[in-house]
């Protein structure tokens, strides 16, 4: 399968599992994507330690591992610190702006989310990467 | 084109409203459980961190989602009571009556303004609960500080191991994976911390840092997963913040399903039943004219056939089980409001809150079982002062339990109260007409006329136990499900309704027994033993006709003569007998034709309905079989003689 043909993989993390299939549905109009989900920080990167993720959809404030938690392991891991890493968090912590910024992640929307900018942020992500 | 159409949001979120109903369900459930909990932490030094971890993130889940499909009254009502979890977990106030009573009207309340929109009806207003949820926040800020996080205690025999866990593919796709390692772990002690580490190697594992005193043995038990033991460095417990506390969380590999799509599932394996059973009566047919090993192997693929059917379905029913500790939790909050504003003091206790119930049965018990909560609350118990008066403890007990047996599940509500004054109910029903009866009444009678329609003990302006249903609806409820009510009520000492319900409804394992050619279905559960008699063993006393049984005698309930069949009367036939060891009968038949899975079916039309039969079902050669009501024919046989 030649390069411009492969399936992008998207890792969506979030602990509400309604969430998961908003996001999901959303990137629906994104050709050649698929997408698999994590419902904590840990099962996040179970998923990355099994299967290639191309980028993650990650929500911040989770059991188990703090969303801040996965980046800064993420970031910090070779294998996996150049995937693209979108922060889709409830609006109120505004300080988490900046600090996931800082902490490697690429863009940071906030919930409730435009679905239409959700999609669009992920292709640009994906054509970039 | 079927795909929703993103770029108009309110009808893009549209299409998830059904998981955003299902998920605040959920939520909404776990918090109330949360909060039977907190209570006891009222005005208490040290709160537990998990359980406030857990109701922020439920309150953080619910406004995210809210906001996500545009219901802002919830979203900002989650906001606020999330706030105030925020203040209490870092310790910036202290969780105060107040502050409890304020958290509990906020989560009803955000109940109603989520319902509200299911049913299509307004939102009540948010602005009075919000206050009251700033107005703690701000009120108790100055009191004190709470002081740090509670920390369970260390046992003292207990060793810390170092756990590391590997995660591949075929782990995963065998359901070994970090969600499920974790709980494991935690069965067998106390999770300190878990963490993913990366390998020399470049590769991804997980160590979880564990104090249990299971011996090398258990652990070991854990390798074949790939899971690897060390005794932990003797390292200072870690901070929360690097180790946040392991709750249980809804793993992605949780799919929700509508009930309606189990129902269909289950219709179409009662069908399979028939046709199974179909089956094997066209195999019994066949037996002469198929050569023996030819006949033999399709039996046993009937039978296998059988067996799965069998797995098959206890499959489904377990999907459809929900704990009813969900029910009683919600009861809790009902009585607690009902408490308030009526001045009484009421305790409430429950036990078997793990027993499981058919979702469908819990969806259709739930009012009935409200009403009989209500009434406990507001016509059982007493005043605080009554009850002292009577020196009895100030705080009226409401005890809800369940349990199974067999295959039934049984619910009892007790109270301790004042009990129901037979006098009283029999005066109001020769009062209303609806009793001839001057004797005293025995329980099941004084139920009988309770659930009479139109019979309401309401004395004064009892707002909370008139709502929506009366008694006559929740026996009705009951009797529709399969189920029974019974009541146990002594003056002065309290009342207990027990409701007996199937543990699942549709199918059941039943004798086939005939009577005079005629044949019938006794469910198998109901059934203590069956005996073979020779007719001249009867005897007849008082008119009952009884036969010896265990040094006893077994009064005998002649079906023929109950259904008034024309009766030949063979040399021997059949007892099962039925009921408890004091006032169990014997049902008397012709043969036992075999033990059958049968597909129950209710008898709606009136016309057709009769006392002594539950249902019908159907049998392989496709004629109406009746199911016989067992507790209705033993109620029939002391009364009326046969």
């Amino acid at each position: 399968m030649s390069d411009d043909l492969k399936m992008n993989n998207i890792l969506v993390v979030d602990d509400s599992p309604t969430m998961r299939r908003m996001v999901i549905t959303s990137l629906g109009s994104l050709r050649r994507i698929k997408s698999s989900q994590a419902g904590s920080g840990l099962e996040a990167i179970e998923r990355l330690a099994i299967e290639p993720v191309d980028l993650m959809v990650l929500d911040l404030n989770m059991p188990d591992m703090h969303g801040m938690e996965v980046i800064g392991f993420v970031r910090s891991h070779q294998a996996y610190r150049n995937i693209p890493i979108v922060v889709l968090t409830t609006k109120g912590e505004e300080s988490s702006r900046s600090e996931a910024l800082a902490a490697g992640a690429n863009r940071y929307l906030t919930k409730p989310f435009d679905p239409r900018q959700l999609a669009d942020v992920v292709g640009s992500l994906l054509q970039a990467s | 084109m079927d795909k929703p159409n993103p770029d108009n949001r309110g009808e893009f979120f549209d299409q998830f409203l059904d998981d955003y109903y299902a998920e605040c369900d959920e939520h909404l459930v776990s918090i109330r459980r949360a909060l039977v909990t907190l209570e006891d932490e009222v005005d208490a030094r040290t709160v537990d961190r998990t359980l406030l971890d857990n109701l922020f993130r439920s309150f953080h889940t619910l406004k995210g989602i809210s906001g996500m499909v545009g219901l802002s009254a919830a979203e900002q009502l989650a906001h606020h009571l999330e706030s105030y979890l925020r203040e209490l977990r870092e310790g910036t106030v202290v969780l105060s009556e107040s502050g409890f009573e304020a958290l509990v009207a906020g989560v009803s309340l955000l109940e109603n303004v989520i319902n509200a929109r299911r049913n299509d009806q307004p939102s009540p207003s948010i602005d009075e609960v919000v206050e009251r949820l700033q107005a703690v926040s701000a009120d108790s800020a100055s009191v004190e500080t709470a002081p740090a996080p509670q920390t369970s205690e260390s046992d003292a025999t207990a060793t810390r191991w170092q756990v590391e866990f590997t995660p591949t593919a075929e782990l995963a796709e065998r359901g070994v994976n970090v969600n499920s390692v974790r709980s494991r772990l935690q069965e067998i002690g106390r999770l300190i911390h878990a963490k993913p580490v990366v390998k020399d190697a470049g590769g991804i594992a997980f160590e979880f840092v564990i104090e249990t005193s299971a011996g090398k043995a258990v652990l070991a038990s854990f390798e074949a997963d790939g899971l690897t033991f060390k005794p932990a460095a003797d390292e200072p417990a870690p901070r929360a913040k690097e180790a946040p506390p392991v709750p249980i969380i809804a793993p992605a590999s949780v799919v929700r399903v509508d009930l309606d799509r189990l129902d269909e599932l289950m219709r179409i394996i009662a069908e399979l039943v028939i046709s199974r059973t179909r089956l094997e009566e066209q195999l019994t047919d066949l037996k002469r004219s198929t050569p023996p090993a030819l006949w033999r192997s399709l039996q046993e693929t009937s039978l296998s056939m059988s067996r799965q059917l069998r797995d098959l379905r206890e499959s489904v029913i377990r999907v459809r089980m929900v704990q009813i500790g969900e029910i009683f939790e919600r009861m809790t909050f009902v009585v607690r409001d009902m408490a308030r504003e009526s001045g009484k003091k009421v305790i409430v206790q429950f036990s078997g809150g793990e027993t499981e119930i058919d979702k469908f049965l819990v969806e259709r018990m739930m009012d009935p079982l409200m009403h009989l909560v209500r009434n406990a609350v507001s016509h059982g118990l007493e005043t605080a002062a009554e009850r002292e008066a009577q020196g009895k403890r100030s705080e009226g007990l409401l005890s809800l339990s369940a349990a199974t047996a067999g295959e039934k599940i049984i619910i009892k509500i007790a109270d301790n109260g004042r009990g129901i004054d037979r006098n009283l109910v029999l005066a109001r029903a020769n009062a209303r007409g609806l009793s001839q009866e001057n004797s005293q009444l025995d329980d099941d009678a004084l139920l009988n006329l309770l659930c009479t329609p139109g019979f309401s003990t309401r004395d004064e302006a009892d707002r909370e136990s008139g709502r929506g249903v009366g008694m006559d609806v929740v026996k009705k409820a009951t009797e529709e499900l399969g189920g029974r009510i019974s009541l146990a009520t002594r003056v002065a000492e309290g009342t207990t309704f027990t409701i007996e319900l199937p543990l699942t409804l549709a199918i059941a394992e039943a004798l086939i027994v005939s009577v005079n050619g005629q044949r019938f279905a006794v469910p198998q559960s109901a059934v203590r033993e069956v005996l073979e008699v020779e007719s001249s063993a009867t005897k007849v006393l008082e008119n009952n006709e009884i036969i010896p049984y265990r040094g006893k005698v077994l009064p005998l309930i002649r079906l023929a003569r109950f259904f008034e069949m024309n009766h030949q009367r063979g040399d021997n036939f059949h007892v099962l007998v039925i009921g408890e060891e004091t006032n169990a009968v014997g049902l008397a038949v012709d043969r036992i034709l075999g033990q059958r899975e049968i597909v129950v079916r209710a008898i709606k039309d009136p016309l057709a309905q009769s006392r002594g039969i539950a249902g019908a079902t159907e049998l392989g050669d496709q004629r109406v079989v009746l199911i016989l009501d067992l507790t209705a024919l033993r109620q029939l046989a002391t009364t009326s003689k046969h």
